[in-house]
């Protein structure tokens, strides 16, 4: 071999040497100058993770600023399961926390704990509260074993505490942890998140019902923001940014909460009275539920919202337990979630006629002074087969006037006008829904309270959708045609005519607020937290929820004088003609704090009545409106009125021996 | 001998071996050993206030050691090895056998180490230089004449270590032996169609050996893992893409020493060993990496050019057979970081903690300088 050889094959092989050096320079190019800023990215997700802090949330105040719904601090103690099935260890870690709660006070058993585990309403990737409120030497002896007891935690977390018990239950509604939809609906889908400056964890509380609802965006306080780095184990190395969790802002309501108590203890009161006796009629009562609202005229606020049975939100505090809950709900006449007040579509009965009277005036049917004769029985015009209407009793009254027709409730006089509307309806067109429509029925109110019904005002063309929409099998026993009897029915406030008790309080207020018509409101202001208050007693008003007028009806005063005197008969005592709810208020000094009222009284098949009672006071300055509906429990001046009485008398300084205490009386509606 | 005798005497004669010390790769490889020491220490201080010093400590014994036993290799005339190559090998070869015994210890799924207290003693990193002794001593014996029956003497000298090895398993030790030989047969004057031939040969065993159950499934998963390493979140996977982020991460200037943070937080395993050159990248970027690949291409190329200037077969082929492993395991472990070479277990020269790999390559860098000294004498 010549000397050159290994010269060149030392050649080669530096050949070979170079190209793999170049390879990697190329690549050390590629990734550090070309590609450096899509890895820098990586590496700071790699090690930088945000953790959030819940922020307490606002406080709900009533209108006098007393606190109906607040915080408080409460030891959870959770399992993670999948942290208890990965230890190996779950049943004996179960036993000894079950003998520790005991030990501490609370007798549990495994099974118990289990039962909470499997609980369908948590996700299994979370961890499961298994006992709340806890006492603090638990918190210390778990925090300090917690190696001990791979899975379980205590945590300190705020939650709501209701320093007046269940009270306004249907006003405040409740929170409870976010579901997966609300979740969604908040912070977008992993692939289309939503910036939100107020942002949810999967364990993160909502307001799930009523004013925790629907002001969650005001009463949300503003999550920490602990930004950490970590090193591959998860080790937390430094806190980079720490912003601490501001509180959500506090929500004053116009509800006053001494008569919004005492409101919902008459109507519990009176309804526990009811129940089981006979009504006048002889139906027996089963007065399941009811419900009652109280409005200020003139800004249609809310001072008293009632619907019974009611519930504890304090129940929510931790969560519910499913079994609770079902037992809860088993019923659905007699469901507590239900918020009859808003919710609950009834024959308003009798407390229509003011909108009969209304129509039959404004369209010039009658005026103050028509009289009509009430003998007790009414003839239906171009009638033949069953062809008679009659008051209660077949009670005449003789000669009435609107006036005096609503103070006696002469159905007679009403039939005719309802009659009359049917047969002269090219004169009077459909004045008798109009008017409804006039004083806000069909409608939602649109009261900032979730799960509002808009209640049905009947016509022609609604009576024909109605049948054109049943399945075929069943049109042969339905009817599309609209009758005088559809009218005569409307008149007085049955059929098919259907009214919450929030728009029965509102028509009236509406009413006696001389046509102004105003929205419905339960909150009337947004506060500064008071924790970053200057002076915590003050804190700054953020948002003043005004009045809201929604329209303005013209209401003379020869048709609002005539029907207001008819009204104010109705409780009082005065004249030739004894009103309907006059021996609901014997002993209650009407000439002291005169109140404009009426009653009705709703037929439902093969049921007790439906008890209604709508009542507006003091007049002429009214300050209260307020509307009652007892379920199958009678006539609204012998079961619904009582409970009027009961809630007016301390607004009126008045003290009775029966306005202090559940009363049925007799009556004629 | 005493060392500054020989000093004394050198002076004024052209030949002395210390008129020749190659000061180039002697400051380059100095340096590669300081940039190591302190990228080990960086991926090793821990998050604690007080930093970690034990790894440093260690491997800056690693390294006076290995830095004593290059002065002192380098001192003796490379001839004499001529007459030890072959109890050398046997002597590798006893270890090679006794560390698959039950006197081995497992690690990482390779009976691959001794132990001694603390310390493991890696017989394979060692044995590398028996290997590369007794290959230069045929090849330059053979004198660049090499039939296929002597081809078949060099492949036997050559198998039966690379067996021993693979019964641990060690894939990428084996695959280091490999390049020693492919290198000093080219270099050594095997014929290009027997070069070629042996080629073909190691790809089909490669196909066979996958294809068979000589290899455990997870050396089969860090072979592949590299062709498409967003494909799943195992180990491996986990492993070459927190190494590439962090070479990413350093960007052109990097995030400063002790400042990386998947360096320092502990984000890609084995940092201080295999994925050394990961801390390299993200601590002190483009501008730190390259430079450490020139002071590697340097060092390579003063090897190269002492194979060249060797005075004789036995030099030069010895410093072909240091040249080829140490580009072998810089391309490999460099590579298998950057994601364009399979994961192996291949320490990066000089700067990878662990004694034994420390050590065996400034042997064999002593030898290269001793080559380069005793050039004219």
């Amino acid at each position: 071999m010549d000397a050159e050889s290994p010269r060149l094959r030392l050649s080669i092989l530096g050949v070979v040497i170079v190209s793999m050096f170049g390879a990697l320079f190329a690549r050390l190019w590629y990734l550090q100058v070309m590609s450096a800023g899509q890895y820098q990215d990586v590496a700071v997700q790699n090690t930088t993770k945000v953790v959030y802090e819940e922020p307490p949330r606002g406080r709900i105040l009533d209108r006098n600023g007393k606190v109906i719904v607040d915080n408080r601090t409460s030891l959870v103690v959770t399992a993670n399961p999948h942290e208890l099935d990965s230890s190996g260890k779950r049943d004996e870690i179960l036993f000894r926390i079950a003998q520790e709660l005991t030990r501490s006070g609370r007798p549990t058993k495994v099974r118990s704990l289990e039962r909470r585990l499997h609980d369908p309403q948590y996700n299994p990737l979370q961890p499961v509260p298994i006992a709340v409120d806890v006492p603090e030497d638990l918190y210390v002896f778990l925090s300090e074993r917690a190696e001990e007891f791979p899975g379980i935690a205590v945590n300190r977390e705020a939650v709501r505490s209701y320093p007046y018990g269940a009270a306004a239950a249907h006003v405040v509604g409740y929170v409870g942890r976010i579901n997966e939809e609300e979740l969604r609906a908040r912070q977008g889908t992993p692939d289309h998140p939503k910036e939100n400056p107020k942002p949810y964890q999967p364990d993160s509380n909502i307001g799930k019902e009523g004013v925790e609802r629907v002001y969650e965006d005001e009463l949300r306080g503003t999550p920490g923001v602990r930004r950490i780095e970590v090193d591959s184990l998860g080790r937390v190395v430094r806190t980079v940014e720490h912003r601490p969790p501001r509180p959500g802002n506090d929500v004053q309501l116009s509800i006053d909460i001494d008569i919004q108590v005492s409101l919902e203890k008459a109507l519990a009161e009176q309804l526990d009275l009811v129940r089981g006796g006979y009504t006048s009629d002889g139906k027996i009562a089963a007065a399941p539920a009811g419900s009652a609202v109280m409005l200020e005229p003139g800004t249609g606020r809310v001072l008293a919202l009632a619907s019974y049975p009611t519930y504890d939100p304090s129940e929510f505090v931790n969560g519910i337990s499913t079994e609770r809950y079902q037992e809860l709900t088993r019923n659905p006449a007699e469901n507590p979630f239900v918020n009859r007040a808003i919710s609950g579509q009834y024959a308003p009965g009798s407390t229509f006629k003011l909108v009969t009277a209304f129509g039959a005036m404004s369209s010039g049917m009658i005026n103050g002074n028509t009289s009509y004769v009430d003998g007790g029985v009414y003839q239906l015009m171009k009638c033949s087969g069953n062809c008679t209407r009659q008051n209660p009793n077949r009670q005449g009254h003789g000669t009435v006037n609107v006036s005096s027709a609503l103070t006696v409730s002469s159905d007679v006089f009403f039939y005719w006008i309802g009659d009359r509307f049917f047969w002269e309806a090219d004169r009077w067109g459909q004045g008798l829904q109009s008017a409804a429509r006039t004083f806000g029925f069909g409608a939602k109110t649109g009261i900032d309270l979730p799960g509002e019904s808009a209640g049905n005002v009947p016509d022609a063309d609604w009576k024909r959708r109605t049948w054109e929409s049943l399945p075929p099998d069943q049109k042969a026993k339905g009817d599309p045609t609209w009758y005088p009897g559809d009218s005569v029915n409307l008149a007085i406030g049955q059929g098919d005519m259907l009214a919450t008790p929030l728009q029965l309080a509102n028509a009236y207020a509406m009413f006696v607020d001389q046509g102004v018509h105003h929205k419905p409101t339960v909150v009337m202001r947004i506060l500064q937290p008071a924790s970053e208050a200057a002076d915590p007693a003050h804190p700054a008003v953020i948002r003043e929820i005004e009045p809201e007028v929604t329209y303005t009806a013209d209401m003379p005063a020869a048709i609002h004088e005539p029907i207001r005197q008819g009204l104010l008969g109705v409780a009082s005592s005065g004249g030739v003609f004894t009103g309907t709810a006059y021996n609901a208020f014997r002993g209650f000094d009407t000439k002291a704090f005169p109140v404009l009222s009426k009653t009705g009284t709703a037929q439902v098949n093969n049921k007790a009545d439906t008890a209604l009672y709508v009542a507006c006071a003091p007049d002429p300055e009214y300050k209260y409106c307020l509307s009652i509906v007892l379920e199958e429990a009678g006539f609204g001046g012998n079961v619904a009125a009582p409970v009027a009485r009961r809630v007016f008398e301390p607004l009126a300084g008045q003290q009775t021996e029966e306005g202090s205490k559940p009363s049925v009386v007799r009556s004629s509606d | 001998m005493a060392v500054g005798t020989l000093g004394t005497r050198a002076r004024g004669d052209a030949t002395s071996p210390f008129r020749h010390v190659d000061v180039v790769l002697v400051v380059c490889v100095a340096a590669i050993a300081a940039l190591g020491t302190l990228m080990v220490f960086s991926s090793t201080r821990g998050t604690g206030p007080a930093p970690d010093t034990s790894y440093l400590r260690r491997e800056l014994a690693f390294m006076t050691l290995g830095g004593l036993a290059m002065v002192a290799v380098s001192a003796f005339d490379y001839r004499k090895l001529f007459n030890y190559v072959w109890l050398l090998y046997g002597g590798a070869l006893l270890l090679l056998v006794l560390v698959i015994s039950p006197l081995g210890q497992e690690s990482k799924g390779a009976q691959a180490w001794f132990g001694f207290g603390p310390f493991q003693l890696q017989p394979a990193e060692f044995a590398k230089l028996a290997l590369i002794g007794v290959l230069a001593a045929l090849l330059s014996h053979y004198e660049g004449d090499i039939d296929p029956r002597r081809l078949g003497v060099l492949l036997g000298v050559a198998g039966a270590p690379m067996a021993l090895i693979l019964l641990q398993p060690d894939l990428g030790m084996v695959l280091i032996y490999v390049a020693i030989l492919m290198g000093m047969l080219l270099v050594g004057g095997v014929r290009g169609r027997h070069i070629l031939a042996l080629s073909l040969l190691g790809v089909v065993a490669v196909i066979g050996v996958f294809n068979s159950n000589v290899l455990k499934q997870y050396q089969k998963d860090r072979l592949t893992a590299f062709v498409n390493p967003e494909s799943d979140a195992r180990a491996t996977t986990y492993n070459i893409n927190q190494s590439t982020t962090a070479i990413g991460n350093g960007g052109i200037t990097g995030r400063g020493l002790f400042k990386g943070q998947q360096t320092q937080y502990q984000f890609v395993p084995e940092q201080e060993t295999d994925f050394i050159f990961t801390a390299v990248g993200e601590e002190l970027g483009f501008v730190g990496a390259a430079t450490l690949l020139v002071l590697y291409g340097i060092v390579i190329w003063r090897i190269w050019r002492t194979a060249l200037l060797a005075k004789d077969w036995f030099g030069r082929l010895l410093c072909v057979g240091v040249l080829s492993f140490l580009v072998f395991q810089i391309f490999e472990n460099v590579g298998m970081t950057m994601q364009i070479m399979p994961v192996t277990g291949i320490p990066l020269p000089l700067m990878s903690y662990g004694g034994s790999s420390i050590v065996t390559t400034f042997l064999a860098l002593g030898l290269v300088l001793s080559v380069h000294m005793h050039r004219f004498r």
